[in-house]
């Protein structure tokens, strides 16, 4: 006994409300499955790991009561700079202002 | 791109312009991708007009690449290289090796039978 289909679409459809889903019997697309995506950015963003709290972060915390912070890789940096200054072959001064002549023309 | 670069460097692994590009390119796609998805429902809807789903395919198109995550790619956490990436330990595969021998990726041990 063949049912016809405007009862099966009946029957669908009551399904749908019950269950609280989309009556959707000519399957157009509505797009509902990019809504139902998850997004993928903040686990995508997460991939590198941040920039935690250095020495020179604690300076600053501690710069306004007088300490100082032991900061050797910094000092020796600064050390290496300055006995290349001594020497004449560190890096040439910075231009000041911004130069009249564009590179990227 | 320069205006998806943070103003302050805020990468804590090893850092070269690649890796910082990349990372960019992460936030800008993380920034961008709610405006993306509704775009792409825009499109697929077959029960919207025919003219406002193809305005949303230009506007789509339109997006600035840095935004979209295919420009996204897995690097090297210790050496910024693009290849050879092992996903679950973020490290390229000659990097991967060096750890695991010195015993500083847990659970991970040379095969020997």
């Amino acid at each position: 006994m063949a049912v016809p289909r405007a009862r099966l679409l009946e029957l669908m459809k009551a399904q749908c409300q019950l269950f609280s889903t989309t009556f959707n019997p000519e399957r157009v697309r509505t797009g509902n499955k990019i809504l139902r995506q998850r997004l993928r950015g903040p686990a995508l963003a997460a991939y590198y790991p941040r920039k935690g709290p250095d020495l020179l972060d604690l300076q600053r915390e501690v710069d306004d009561l007088g300490l100082l912070v032991d900061n050797d890789e910094a000092d020796d940096r600064l050390e290496h700079i300055a006995a290349l200054k001594l020497r004449g072959k560190s890096a040439p001064k910075k231009k000041k202002g911004p130069s009249t002549e564009s590179k990227h023309k | 791109m320069s205006m998806f670069r943070s103003k302050k460097f805020d990468l804590g692994c090893f850092a070269n312009v690649k890796t910082i590009r990349d990372h960019s390119k992460r936030k800008a796609f993380e920034a961008f991708e709610p405006e993306r998805q509704a775009l792409r429902y825009v499109i697929r809807n077959t029960t919207l007009p025919a003219r406002t789903r193809a305005i949303a395919q230009l506007q789509l198109a339109g997006t600035h690449c840095y935004t979209r995550s295919t420009q996204i790619r897995n690097r090297c956490l210790m050496g910024g290289k693009g290849r050879g990436i092992l996903r679950d330990f973020k490290l390229s595969r000659f990097n991967f090796r060096l750890q695991a021998l010195a015993g500083n990726i847990p659970g991970v041990k040379k095969a020997s039978w």
